[in-house]
């Protein structure tokens, strides 16, 4: 089946994300297709490009871009909560003048539309959120 | 009070259950409404809990002149989301008699929630 | 049917009535989380009425040093049986 992911929860605040991350793994040993993440209110955090945690915790940043790299999964961010959350690709980080972003690829900014084409375009939408 | 044959069906349900100002649940739950409504969806809008406060008469601008979600549900008819219902029990507990509502919302019984479920393909819950 | 998830314990929110609320008469909840402490003896009675169709992750009760200590009641499942539980549902609602 084809899945899409909502992650709402910013990473390590609570167990959202790795209740996402472990539930992508278990998809894709069964075979599915995980063909999206997408990241929505304080999910965006996730993106942070940054994201520097102990070495002895999970580093969910690489997480997700691990299965961006192992199964083409798109990880999509929710354009709106990102700007207003500091989340800015190069492009919007030109266009508000500020200097560095702090968010790229394999993430990507996209719009809300994407969220809905996902949840009706997919088999299931599975929701995780703080 | 609703009866199952007349709740609406659609292609998306957005449930909302925290009320305004206190949290960004609200809103980006309405933005997602009207993206997919905008997108020609057809977009259910179910208020339950402390969501139900959203509809609310008299809500103003918060103290940093944050626009609260007021004017979001005063759009919603542009956008031809014209099913807004609330959970009636939520309703009473605060209060909200339909008089103090600044956009009107069908009420609906607990009862009728998972029937409500069942008519959309996808649930999106904030 | 509807797989709903519930990741709030009746310990600490109201949120899983309104799960209750939303269910209809086959679906079926699944605990994970601090969700999970829904399973245990002390507090499965909030879940009375919808018994044999509920769920709760393996993993968070162990994580927590609560497995073995659920409710007899209860169908303890890992994470693949939770991706079987959402192949089996028409979709799932998550609440939180």
């Amino acid at each position: 089946m084809r899945y899409a992911l909502l992650v709402q929860g910013g990473p390590y605040s609570h167990q959202a994300a790795h209740s996402a991350l472990r539930f992508a793994e278990a998809l894709v040993r069964r075979g599915h297709l995980l063909e999206t993440v997408f990241f929505y209110h304080d999910g965006v955090y996730n993106a942070a490009r940054l994201l520097a945690p102990p070495q002895d915790e999970p580093h969910l940043g690489d997480a997700w871009r691990r299965l961006h790299a192992e199964h083409g999964t798109r990880l999509q961010v929710c354009i709106a909560a990102g700007l207003r959350r500091g989340l800015l690709d190069e492009r919007e980080a030109a266009r508000h003048g500020k200097a560095g972003a702090s968010l790229e690829a394999p993430f990507e900014l996209t719009g809300l539309g994407q969220l809905v084409d996902a949840g009706l375009s997919h088999d299931r939408l599975i929701t995780f959120a703080p | 009070m609703s009866h199952e044959s007349t709740l609406p069906e659609g292609d998306l349900l957005v449930v909302l259950r925290h009320g305004p100002h206190g949290s960004l649940w609200l809103r980006e739950g309405l933005e997602a409404a009207l993206v997919a409504a905008a997108l020609g969806q057809r977009v259910s809008l179910l208020f339950m809990g402390p969501g139900v406060a959203a509809l609310a008469a008299n809500q103003q601008r918060g103290p940093l002149e944050q626009k609260g979600t007021l004017p979001m549900l005063e759009m919603l008819p542009l956008y031809e989301v014209e099913s807004l219902l609330a959970v009636d029990e939520d309703l009473d507990a605060l209060g909200l008699a339909p008089e103090r509502l600044a956009v009107p919302a069908e009420r609906i019984a607990p009862t009728a929630v998972a029937a409500l479920m069942a008519r959309h393909p996808l649930v999106l819950n904030f | 049917m509807i797989l709903h998830i519930l990741n709030r314990s009746p310990l600490d929110s109201r949120v899983y009535r309104q799960a209750m609320m939303a269910m209809g008469p086959d679906d079926r909840l699944l605990l994970i989380e601090e969700g999970v402490q829904g399973a245990l003896p002390q507090l499965v009675r909030h879940f009375e009425e919808i018994a044999g169709r509920l769920f709760v992750l393996r993993e968070d009760l162990a994580a927590r040093g609560l497995e073995g200590q659920c409710d007899d009641s209860v169908l303890v499942v890992d994470v693949e049986g939770f991706v079987t539980l959402t192949e089996e549902a028409d979709k799932s609602v998550s609440w939180f």
